[in-house]
């Protein structure tokens, strides 16, 4: 499922790329392509290395080793030829400048931008072209951002954890103004920690922690490699049979309820079926939280956490 | 590029830092300095020595406002934004340097306009156009000077070493007080800042004597040495980041 192989069409490669800082490795051995048209989410814990990341495909870093291609050249031609923009975490907006001035300046270093009116429509920035940078809220200077970043029209585009800053609402409005741009076919990657943001935007995820890609594919195939389901049923007096089951992790057993944890959910329901164990069936599909954290390593604490709730049967 | 510079410039003319240190602050103290306990023939002669000083120094202070906020911005995120756009970076370095240049204007002028109208300065059309010119090229050395600040260090500290520098500028260039009033082992000292060349070759003009050909050489030799610490200062910018 991890989709390594590289096509020299694509409009993000990055082979065996390795970058680090001192002793730590940001990126360490990382290998991806992207196709062109894609939204693909770059999934991780902070410090996971996505930063890192996208500043090696904007050619603001050099890798130790490794080849990093944008759009079939170098990250600096991509920028240079105005075809690859991006947006950042944070910062980038200056002082005593108003919003139509500071994007209209953006706009002037394409070649061939989007009409300003355009631009500051999707970004949903018309009310606020006049307003200096400096009285901007939290998610109206992020919309300034991806209006730079969109600007000039760019094939593609790197948001560097878009939504960060943002709250429930304005993240919503955020990716609304992002539809805007994609229906117009460009190939999308942005970082994130949000999961249900990569669930609900992405058509892939990839999921990077410590410098290395630990899974990669959409959503579904994600929480399918990892993420354990929960069949749960009324349990008779002798509860036993019930962790033998096929799949079965583990079983917790809350008053009447037995709640089993389970690698594959139709196998573990036939089998209980089988045995004549099916009473007030339930089955939880797995979580792409779980998914997260089983992969980023993260799962130890929250297991500890649990396993003392938990009845050994 | 002249987007960027336009940019630059707008953003410069809204700072009051710059409006004060930039031109208010020059033009008055010109005005004080000419008018307030000055008598007779020494009025004249201030009026006229101290335009050319007091233009020099708000050109400076402009020069090292313009390449302290090179340190803002990059602080701000704005350096690591523009390298994300197709505007090349030696376009950016060319195009704060551009702005820098043209910054120094409103101070000059300033200056030479208060002593015309206000001060009833007289001079050659020749001799006007020299010193303007001389102000404005000679500013070079300080904007370089002001972005090698700007990249050598951040915010808070660019600002402290700007207002050190600009007033040693003044201060040993004789911008403030001349120089013959000084001790003469700081006269000696003196002859070889380069604000002091900076200012001396507009004022032999004004004072219609011949410009000294080592005043010059000195001064292009800081500005030879400015413009190798702009250039460290940057590279040295771009690896740390």
């Amino acid at each position: 499922m991890t989709d390594d192989t590289n096509d020299a069409n694509d409009t993000v490669s990055l082979k065996d790329v390795t970058k680090r800082f001192g002793a730590v490795r940001a990126v360490d051995g990382l290998s991806l392509g992207i196709p062109a048209g894609r939204t693909v989410a770059l999934l991780g814990p902070n410090g996971a290395g996505k930063s890192t990341t996208i500043a090696l495909l904007l050619g603001l870093l050099t890798p130790d080793s490794g080849t990093v291609r944008v759009l079939g050249g170098t990250p600096e031609d991509a920028v240079r030829s105005g075809r690859l923009a991006a947006m950042p975490q944070e910062g980038g907006l200056v002082s005593r400048t108003t919003v139509r001035e500071l994007v209209g300046f953006v706009s002037g270093t394409y070649r061939a931008p989007l009409p300003l009116r355009e631009v500051l429509s999707i970004a949903g920035l018309e009310g606020l072209a006049d307003r200096r940078l400096e009285r901007l809220s939290g998610g109206q200077a992020q919309r300034v951002r991806f209006a730079l970043a969109l600007a000039g029209d760019p094939e593609l585009i790197l948001l560097d954890e878009p939504t960060a800053a943002l709250d429930v609402r304005a993240r919503r409005e955020f990716w609304e103004s992002m539809r805007a741009f994609t229906a117009r076919g460009r190939t999308i990657l942005f970082s994130t920690h949000y999961l249900e943001e990569a669930d609900e935007y992405a058509d892939r995820i990839v999921v990077v922690d410590k410098g290395r890609i630990v899974a990669d594919g959409t959503s579904g195939e994600i929480k399918r490699l990892v993420a354990l389901s929960t069949v749960s049923v009324t349990a008779g007096e002798d509860g036993v049979f019930l962790e033998r089951l096929p799949g079965v992790v583990s079983v917790e057993i809350r008053g009447e309820r037995a709640h089993l944890r389970t690698r594959d959910a139709d196998a573990t329901v036939v089998a209980l079926a089988a045995a004549g164990g099916v009473r007030d069936l339930e089955v939880v599909p797995a979580a792409l939280e779980d998914a997260f954290l089983a992969l980023t390593g993260q799962a130890g604490q929250t297991e500890r956490a649990t396993e003392a709730s938990e009845v050994q049967v | 590029m002249f987007g960027y510079i336009r940019l630059e410039v707008t953003r410069i003319l809204r700072d009051p830092g710059y409006v004060i240190m930039g031109f208010a602050m020059p033009v008055t103290m010109y005005l004080v300095f000419t008018n307030l306990g000055v008598a007779g023939d020494d009025r004249v002669w201030a009026a006229l020595y101290m335009m050319v000083n007091m233009a020099a120094f708000g050109a400076i202070g402009s020069a090292f406002n313009n390449g302290a906020g090179i340190a803002e911005d990059r602080t701000a995120g704005w350096l690591r934004q523009l390298r994300t756009t197709p505007l090349a970076p030696v376009r950016v370095v060319a195009g704060k340097a551009a702005t820098g240049v043209l910054m120094v204007l409103p101070a000059i002028t300033g200056a030479c306009l208060s002593a015309a109208l206000l001060n009833g300065v007289r001079l050659e059309v020749w001799q006007w156009i020299s010193i303007v010119l001389l102000l404005w090229v000679g500013s070079l050395p300080f904007t370089l000077l002001g972005m090698a600040l700007g990249y050598l260090f951040s915010g808070q500290t660019a600002a402290v070493f700007t207002i050190a520098a600009n007033m040693t500028m003044a201060i040993v260039g004789g911008l403030w007080l001349p120089t013959e009033g000084f001790p003469s082992w700081l006269r000696v000292v003196a002859q070889w800042t380069p604000s002091f060349g900076y200012a001396d070759l507009p004022r032999k003009v004004a004072f219609g004597e011949t410009p000294g050909a080592g005043t010059a050489l000195i001064l292009t030799g800081w500005l030879v040495v400015f413009g190798i610490l702009a250039v460290y200062g940057y590279r040295r910018a771009g690896r740390v980041r």
